[in-house]
């Protein structure tokens, strides 16, 4: 156990470090002035450039700046966007959990709707319900996202007129951003009339929230089903049978949670899905997440925001797959088992 | 001459002929195939078949609605576009530039993968899983952000966000090539090619990628919807081919502006996209489940 701990931080480490690195070298890779796209502030003049050289070590070697970068790095000193002029860190500090809020709640759909009709679908495999069940799956995983969001805009918000077409809450509501999480935040808030908040909130986030979550969901289903097939399938499934269980009880005894080991790995897959997706829909849908920052950055050339945006973005991503990883192999000894007969 | 009752007609099916016959078996299956085998036929076929050149602009039917529409005519089938393109001979370009770059993009990445997810997979102790673990932490950064990055220091164009979607497509590729090369290196037939000798190339060569082609053919299937959905991508949100190459993401973030006048303009180039993908989702599923059945019997 605590084996596994330590590898698995040292693992998180070592990849936060090569991600620590490739952020920097950005700033040497993309077009400009290295010391500009580190810092995002342009020097007036030679003196001032010389004396921000020498306060970002960039006259050292590459080691010594690398290491500067990273102590930078951690102490929060991020730079400056050439945009907005306003230090980067507080920029991702409000459009990242936005996106983040977001892909959960598009997660928690996929869970709660996906993984059910997929036991539903596999324990009925073969059968119409999940013959229509896998159809509609497939058909809604192929959607692309971008025009599913843009048919959501069409019928929901300019058709029927019964949802917003942008944006996070309106502008009636001024909430202070404590969190970042809007539903967090209006719930922490001393508004006055917080059940309309709450309620505007929420409209807003139903199709954003739709368009993301379907198409995962639509992959849950299928991960699912096919899982519940290869569990039932499985020699100790016949042997409860012939000792005479119920269906009810070998499912829930036996097909329950067997059936959800091999979904976790392929859930941590997911997440890279989730939140490109995510990233798509926002700029169609206007959240002010991280997704929309990151694509207004890269039409302005905004190379400070992109090298944090990309290093903030991995960041989360990685050490959340990495805990999905953790977590599955602390709970399934088996796997434990192969990979130590393996490293 | 004693008469020997042998049945000549015996039909032993190879193992490919197995995989066709059960595939056939499912309507579905058959019709995705035939979708794609249209989509494949128009893309390959392009300019005979189209009416018009992909930048024909014909300045007297701006905004032609498609033909099944009371002001539609004929001659334009989808109707015209903002700048009086034919839409159906965009889309048709379009299919060619989407499908065709999405297909070099998922065997490049195959390439790539399979080979390391080989040297991942035969490697053993330490190297192997600083290798394979680091790998797959790294392989998580999401697509969109793999290309804005590339964008940003190549900048846009089809070429570069094809690269970018070639990284992001690698992970799978190694992911599943290094648990069937460790998978297979356990079997009894790697043990007596090992016997007789085999180095490690010899072994991969000869014994293991036989074996393996047709899981990199499922795997080839899925990865090519990933890629048409991603390209695509890229293309709508600016990132990806230029306006002057018809790619069916920027055929519909083109239509985009017109939206209100003419919806089919976003309709149309959607739902190209969606039935593109539709098919080779539908053959891929197809293929899983005839070659499940060939491996189950």
């Amino acid at each position: 156990m605590i084996q596994i701990l330590i590898r698995y931080s040292t693992l998180l480490f070592l990849t936060l470090l090569v991600l620590a690195f490739m952020s920097f070298s950005l700033a040497y890779l993309f077009p400009g002035d290295p010391l500009e796209n580190l810092t995002g502030l342009v020097p007036q003049n030679e003196m001032q450039r010389e004396a921000l050289t020498r306060q970002f070590k960039l006259d050292g070697p590459y080691l010594i700046q690398f290491f500067h970068y990273v102590e930078n790095m951690l102490a929060g000193n991020w730079g400056y966007s050439f945009t907005s002029g306003l230090p980067l860190r507080e920029e991702v500090g409000i459009a990242l959990p936005a996106t983040i809020e977001l892909a959960t709640y598009a997660m928690l759909m996929a869970l709660f709707i996906g993984i059910p009709l997929g036991y539903y679908a596999g324990m009925r495999c073969y059968s119409t319900s999940d013959h229509v069940i896998n159809s509609t799956s497939i058909t809604t995983y192929s959607f692309p996202v971008f025009w599913f969001a843009l048919l959501l805009i069409l019928i929901f918000s300019l058709q029927l007129d019964s949802a917003p077409l942008s944006g996070r809450i309106s502008l009636l509501y001024d909430i202070e951003p404590i969190t970042g999480f809007i539903i967090v935040d209006i719930l922490l808030s001393e508004l006055a009339n917080k059940p309309l908040a709450l309620k505007d909130a929420f409209s807003h986030l139903a199709l954003p929230t739709l368009a993301i979550g379907a198409i995962t969901t639509a992959s849950m289903i299928r991960i699912t089903r096919r899982s519940v097939i290869d569990v039932k399938h499985r020699p100790y499934i016949a042997a409860a049978v012939s000792r005479g269980l119920s269906s009810w009880q070998i499912f829930f005894r036996h097909i329950l949670r067997n059936a959800l080991l091999p979904i976790l790995p392929l859930m941590a897959i997911q997440i890279t899905t989730l939140i490109t997706n995510a990233m798509i829909v926002e700029t169609l849908f206007s959240w002010p997440g991280i997704g929309n920052w990151l694509i207004q950055a890269i039409y302005q050339r905004d190379y400070p925001a992109l090298r944090v945006g990309m290093m903030a973005v991995s960041t989360v991503v990685i050490t959340l797959t990495i805990l999905v990883d953790l977590f599955n192999r602390l709970i399934d000894p088996s796997r434990e088992k192969y990979e130590r007969a393996t490293v | 001459m004693p008469q020997f009752s042998l049945y000549d007609e015996e039909f032993h099916p190879s193992p490919w002929q197995r995989t066709w016959l059960s595939f056939k078996s499912s309507h579905i299956a058959m019709v995705g195939l035939a979708m794609l085998g249209l989509f494949v036929i128009f893309s390959v076929f392009a300019p005979i078949l189209t009416p018009y050149t992909a930048i024909e602009q014909n300045i007297d039917g701006l905004l032609l609605p498609p033909s099944w529409l009371p002001n539609g005519s004929i001659s334009h089938i989808f109707g015209t576009d903002a700048l009086g393109r034919d839409l159906f001979t965009l889309i048709i370009y379009g299919c060619r530039i989407t499908l065709g770059s999405a297909f070099v993009t998922v065997v490049l990445a195959m390439l790539v993968g399979v080979s390391i997810g080989t040297i991942a997979g035969m490697l053993r102790g330490l190297r192997s899983s600083i290798v394979n673990h680091l790998l797959d932490a790294l392989m998580a950064i999401p697509t969109l952000l793999i290309a804005i990055i590339i964008v940003a220091i190549l900048g846009t164009g089809l070429v570069n966000s094809m690269w970018a979607i070639t990284l992001a497509l690698i992970p799978q590729f190694v992911h599943h090539t290094r648990s069937f090369v460790r998978a297979e290196m356990k079997k009894e037939y790697i043990v007596a090619s090992k016997l007789d000798g085999a180095n490690k190339w010899q072994l991969f060569f000869h014994s293991i990628l036989p074996n393996m082609i047709e899981m990199l053919v499922v795997q080839g299937t899925l990865a090519l919807s990933i890629a048409v959905i991603d390209i695509s991508a890229l293309g709508f949100l600016n990132l990806g081919a230029q306006a002057s190459q018809p790619e069916l993401g920027v055929i519909l973030a083109d239509g985009l502006d017109v939206a209100y006048l003419a919806p089919w303009n976003v309709a149309v180039p959607g739902m190209a996209i969606f039935l593109l993908v539709l098919s080779i989702n539908i053959v891929g599923d197809g293929l899983r489940s005839a070659l499940r059945k060939r491996v189950s019997h």
